[in-house]
């Protein structure tokens, strides 16, 4: 190594080296963590949260084969079968949401969607009043990397029109008959009204929408999902 | 719909869809073995070492605490700030501060009475300590107290929630700047136990 003169010259580094060489192991790591949290204390924040990255190729596959839909008639289904392994999201506004929505339905207007409050590994149902609102959630969250996000096919339209009015088709097959007769069932369960030709008018869109408390779930309580929006 | 040019968070693995629930839980079970292993090598299976904590002779518990708590510490920092680890993602358990400080003291009481906490005890059970067993038989009954009791319980279990917090966010500090404080804090408290060490078992000596 270099000579006495040198170690003068680099003054109070060497000195900190040879210090250095002196400490034991404790010490020495006393140090490390100390200059690691030195750095750490100007390097800036770690939370690169909304950088997001698509993979389209997937998306467009996902898109295509329309495996991102769930049929309002499945979603019924779940909901008399008490099923709580997903999250369904009402996205229109509190106003909408306040007047009508699908039981145990949870309000996040598209706009706070990214801050809900959703886990990335939880199955999650979006619905809106068609199918727009809803296409364009599911692309937003798809994109923050939320695992499963599905869309309820044809969002309150189509829930209205197959699931609270379900309609019997004219001259209907037997097949078709028993299929309404189930339909039926579930209609009253949700507090809807089933229709068959005889109240089926033309342009017979006004059917009055259930009272909200109408629908008795066997899942747990409904108010419980939604407490989690206040909570963090 | 491009690509981001920057590196690709992938962590945390679980949230990010890695793997599924039975893989996380096979990992849970390695892992936990490795943690199982290196508590009973440091010698935190046996309830005389862990009491000299609470005497001052040995605070070996304290020290491997805050020596696990800025490693883990700076390590979640760093992944974050190199992008691989999304820190938003990482699970914090909810502040509930008064159940938490009254739990927190019941447990602390616990400990200084029964000799382990509830997982060094589950360590010395795999070298059949008697006395852990008994322990353990004790964390399970209250345990099965505790959730007969829950109804009686709940108001005050949710009292005071504060939601998820970290210090950065309450003190309204940098992250980094918590980050070199605690560390400044750990590096202070590891040598004052040190030092405390000394003192005490030169005091018993003499």
């Amino acid at each position: 190594m270099g000579g006495e003169g040198n170690v003068r010259q680099k003054g109070s580094v060497a000195v900190m080296m040879l210090n250095v060489k002196k400490m034991g192991r404790n010490a020495k790591l006393g140090l490390l963590v100390c200059l690691l949290g030195l750095i750490a204390a100007f390097a800036g924040n770690p939370y690169k949260g909304t950088r997001v990255t698509i993979d389209t190729a997937e998306l467009a596959g996902i898109v295509q084969r329309e495996v991102d839909h769930v049929n309002p008639v499945d979603l019924a289904d779940w909901i008399v079968k008490g099923l709580t392994d997903y999250r369904l999201i009402d996205l229109r506004s509190e106003a909408e949401y306040d007047q009508y929505h699908i039981p145990s339905a949870e309000n996040a207007p598209l706009a706070t969607l990214p801050d809900y409050g959703l886990g990335h590994n939880e199955k999650i149902v979006l619905y809106s009043e068609g199918g727009i609102h809803s296409a364009q959630a599911w692309f937003l969250l798809k994109a923050l990397g939320y695992k499963s996000v599905y869309m309820l096919r044809g969002g309150l339209d189509d829930w209205k029109d197959l699931v609270l009015f379900p309609a019997l088709p004219q001259n209907a097959t037997s097949e078709q008959l028993a299929a309404f007769a189930k339909m039926t069932e579930i209609s009253k369960h949700f507090g809807g009204t089933p229709r068959s030709e005889a109240t089926m008018k033309a342009g017979d869109t006004t059917m009055p929408l259930p009272k909200l408390q109408a629908p008795a779930s066997p899942a747990a309580p409904q108010a419980a999902p939604k407490k989690k929006k206040e909570g963090c | 719909m491009v690509h981001e040019e920057a590196m690709e968070m992938s962590a945390p693995f679980f949230k990010f869809g890695m793997f599924g629930d039975s893989f996380s839980l096979l990992l849970a079970f390695l892992i936990g073995i490795g943690f199982g292993f290196a508590l009973e090598r440091a010698g935190f299976g046996s309830a005389r070492k862990l009491m000299g904590q609470f005497y001052l002779t040995d605070l070996a518990v304290f020290k491997v605490m805050f020596t696990a708590i800025i490693t883990a510490m700076l390590g979640v920092f760093y992944l974050g700030w190199i992008g691989f680890l999304d820190v938003s993602l990482v699970y914090l358990t909810p502040t509930y501060l008064l159940p938490q400080i009254i739990g927190g003291l019941i447990l602390g009481i616990g400990f200084v009475i029964g000799g382990y906490c509830p997982g060094t005890a589950c360590v010395a059970v795999s070298t059949a300590r008697i006395d852990a067993i008994s322990f353990l038989a004790g964390v399970i009954a209250g345990i099965f107290l505790f959730g007969e009791a829950f109804p009686l319980l709940e108001k005050f279990y949710n009292a005071t929630p504060m939601g998820q917090v970290t210090l950065p966010g309450l003190l309204h500090v940098p992250y980094g700047l918590a980050v070199f404080v605690i560390v400044l804090i750990a590096v202070a408290g590891f040598a004052g136990a040190t030092w405390v060490e000394k003192a005490m078992s030169g005091r018993k000596g003499a």
